[in-house]
């Protein structure tokens, strides 16, 4: 019941935009619960069933089409950024024309606050992954338990070779996008942070920082010990930085424009 | 952005790809899959499908109008058989559900395979037999598939020069994750998996050519000269790619316009606040977080699914050593060897205790008291089937040291958490 309502907020919060794309987890626990309550009709039972295998497998479609479509994006526009900062540093940066310092920065901001989202996006499409594959889980756990049936384990394994489960080539982009941005905006002096500029933070907490808080915050959630924790669950999530991710109140969930 | 392509690879059509198929085609109960495939296409309440097959030509199993043929192909990894696919076979397998009755056991039953019959406890067979296919179709071993990410990693290094595609390849890597039906009859695109190198020969042809705005996609198709690539796909990833070189300063070219608003709502807030420097290095920080959870959460997935594997399989030797000795099951257990020593105090026990937890599952194989007796029997037979497809590859796996310690390392699993 919990995972649903969770899979549910978490899409609201963060990316309504993606809402179809994401596993249609109430639709399967419905026909999960038909198979299992079909009386004799032996063809009421194997309908549904049938229409969960179906369902099943085309979500994992559709997982794949938009995954593999993302991914392509990400791809193409990451090399643009990689190119972009080029002509930035070239052009307006030291050993360039210098036609400006200002604006030199100002480009240089823009291409930064870029990146980062761009980053955001990456990983909120990993996210996008995970998620999906925890609610396949589930709702096969589901199946196994009502129906008796042994869909889940060898389903599961079919799963993980999915295009939209194996997210490496996304993480390496992640990865690689944090170097970047690692080695062109070094660090400074990590400034301390006052507890204005975190509620600043609160209230202009929006977009693409606002959805990966919220993303985190989930996962947590979800994580959390169940009542049908077993063997293969996951432990509960504990990540660095807890207290002050959570210190991150989410306001009212953003109506997109 | 270019539409979302019809993501029509058939489902099954996916399960044999992706796995690393092997050519021999294994032949049990390749029936119900069909029954299935039948079932799939034959919705008629479920209007989009039928429409998207008819597009996605391409994208259906070939199956011809006799299912023993339509077996063969159906396991065959993409190949050879492609260029007899045509839009006849298609509309063969349109027209078959179209033909068959509406209700579905007669259809199922005129199909000829028994697998849907209308006994209780045949259909629970059959998802049984459903499932087992997953697992009887990808004959090489399941190690092999986990090296399979490995493996691409070192591909991915090694295609720099000529990203070719190698459509005997399970999914990633610049190839098609469905099979590439590179006819020309079909009007759609299979679904393709663009990755970082294929895109850089994209780019050098795309400049060759004079740039984005004058590159056409014949003559970059030809440039690239990559194996199985289609002009579709060159089409679309030109789109995409004039896209995101003409959203340049205000935010990256995403297509989710509402995203974008926001972000510049954002840059305002911040700068009047607290500067955007601190700002985006705190956003970064919490995303390099949900990241990494992320991937540690993936591994973790990943862990668990294979000891679970692996104990679905010692489970299962130990069930076929004790079928063996036909009703003397402790003293089957004391024979077996040294993995599976663990495993015997497994079976009805209702404890509550981790390693427990997991042996429930499996105690449904067969052994558990809790079932049907029909579904027992239908167990071992299910059992045994398994046993036919794995027996190569628990062998396998209970030589290999790391798999000695499967066992063991799941439960330091549980305690170091």
């Amino acid at each position: 019941m919990k995972f649903g309502k969770r899979l549910k907020q978490q899409i609201e919060e963060t990316l309504p935009a993606w809402r179809d794309k994401f596993l249609s987890y109430k639709e399967l626990k419905k026909l999960v619960r038909l198979i299992s309550s079909a009386e004799s009709p032996e063809f009421g039972k194997a309908d549904a069933g049938a229409e969960f295998m179906y369902l099943l497998n085309n979500e994992i479609d559709k997982f794949n089409a938009f995954f593999m479509e993302q991914e392509e994006d990400f791809i193409i526009r990451h090399k643009e950024l990689q190119q972009r900062i080029k002509r930035v540093i070239d052009t307006w940066g030291p050993g360039g024309t210098k036609p400006s310092e200002a604006e030199y920065k100002d480009e240089m901001a823009k291409v930064r606050k870029d990146m980062v989202d761009f980053h955001g996006e990456m990983v909120l499409l990993v996210n996008y992954s995970n998620i999906n594959y925890t609610g396949l889980a589930k709702i096969l756990k589901k199946y196994d338990k009502r129906t008796g049936g042994l869909l889940r384990l060898p389903f599961i394994q079919k799963v993980l070779q999915q295009p939209f489960f194996v997210t490496d080539l996304v993480s390496k982009l992640v990865k690689e996008c944090e170097n970047t941005i690692d080695q062109v905006f070094p660090v400074e002096v990590e400034a301390e942070i006052v507890k204005e500029q975190r509620e600043a933070i609160t209230v202009a907490g929006k977009g693409i920082f606002r959805n990966t808080v919220a993303a985190l915050l989930s996962m947590q959630e979800i994580r959390r010990g169940s009542s049908t924790y077993g063997h293969f669950s996951l432990p509960p999530l504990d990540f660095p930085d807890s207290d002050l991710i959570h210190s991150f109140q989410l306001n009212s969930p953003i109506t997109t424009v | 952005m270019s539409s979302p392509l019809p993501a029509l690879t058939s489902p099954f059509k996916d399960k044999y790809t992706t796995l690393p198929s092997s050519s021999s085609s294994p032949s049990i109960a390749t029936s119900d899959m069909h029954v299935s495939a039948l079932t799939h296409v034959q919705r008629p309440q479920n209007p989009t499908f039928i429409s998207q097959s008819s597009r996605g030509v391409a994208s259906l199993p070939p199956v011809n109008s006799s299912f023993p043929q339509s077996t063969a192909s159906l396991n065959h990894t993409p190949g050879n058989e492609d260029a007899s696919w045509s839009l006849d076979q298609l509309q063969k397998f349109l027209d078959l559900p179209e033909n068959a009755a509406a209700p579905a056991p007669n259809q199922l039953a005129e199909s000829g395979t028994d697998v849907m019959a209308s006994e209780d406890h045949d259909k629970k067979t059959d998802w049984h037999e459903w499932a087992d296919d997953f697992i009887n179709v990808p004959d090489p071993d399941w190690s092999r598939v986990l090296d399979d990410t490995n493996v691409l990693d070192s591909k991915l290094k090694v295609s720099k020069q000529q990203p070719q595609f190698h459509q005997n390849q399970p999914a990633p890597h610049g190839e098609f994750s469905s099979n590439a039906y590179p006819s020309s009859t079909t009007p759609t695109k299979p679904r393709m998996r663009w990755t970082p190198e294929l895109h850089e020969a994209f780019l050098e042809a795309v400049n060759l050519l004079g740039g984005s705005e004058r590159a056409t996609p014949k003559g970059i198709l030809k440039l690239m000269n990559v194996e199985g690539l289609t002009i579709y796909h060159v089409k679309s990833h030109l789109q995409k790619y004039r896209t995101a070189r003409y959203m340049p300063e205000s935010s990256e070219g995403t297509s989710e316009k509402k995203v974008t608003s926001i972000e510049k709502m954002k840059s305002i807030d911040l700068k009047t606040s607290i500067g955007i420097t601190e700002a985006l290095r705190m956003q970064m920080e919490v995303q390099k977080q949900l990241h990494e959870q992320l991937e540690i959460q993936r591994n973790l997935q990943l862990r668990i699914e294979e000891q679970g594997r692996y104990l679905q399989m010692m489970f299962e030797k130990q069930k076929k050593v004790e079928n063996e000795k036909s009703g003397a099951p402790s003293s089957a257990l004391d024979e077996a060897p040294s993995p599976l020593s663990g495993l015997n105090h497994l079976p009805c026990n209702n404890d509550k205790s981790d390693s427990e937890a997991l042996h429930q599952d499996k105690s449904r194989i067969g052994i558990d008291s809790g079932n049907a007796g029909s579904k027992n029997e239908k167990g071992t037979a299910d059992v045994s089937m398994k046993q036919k497809a794995l027996e190569t590859e628990s062998t396998h796996h209970v030589e290999k040291n790391d798999d000695e310690s499967g066992f063991p390392v799941l439960k330091r699993a549980r305690t170091e958490k």
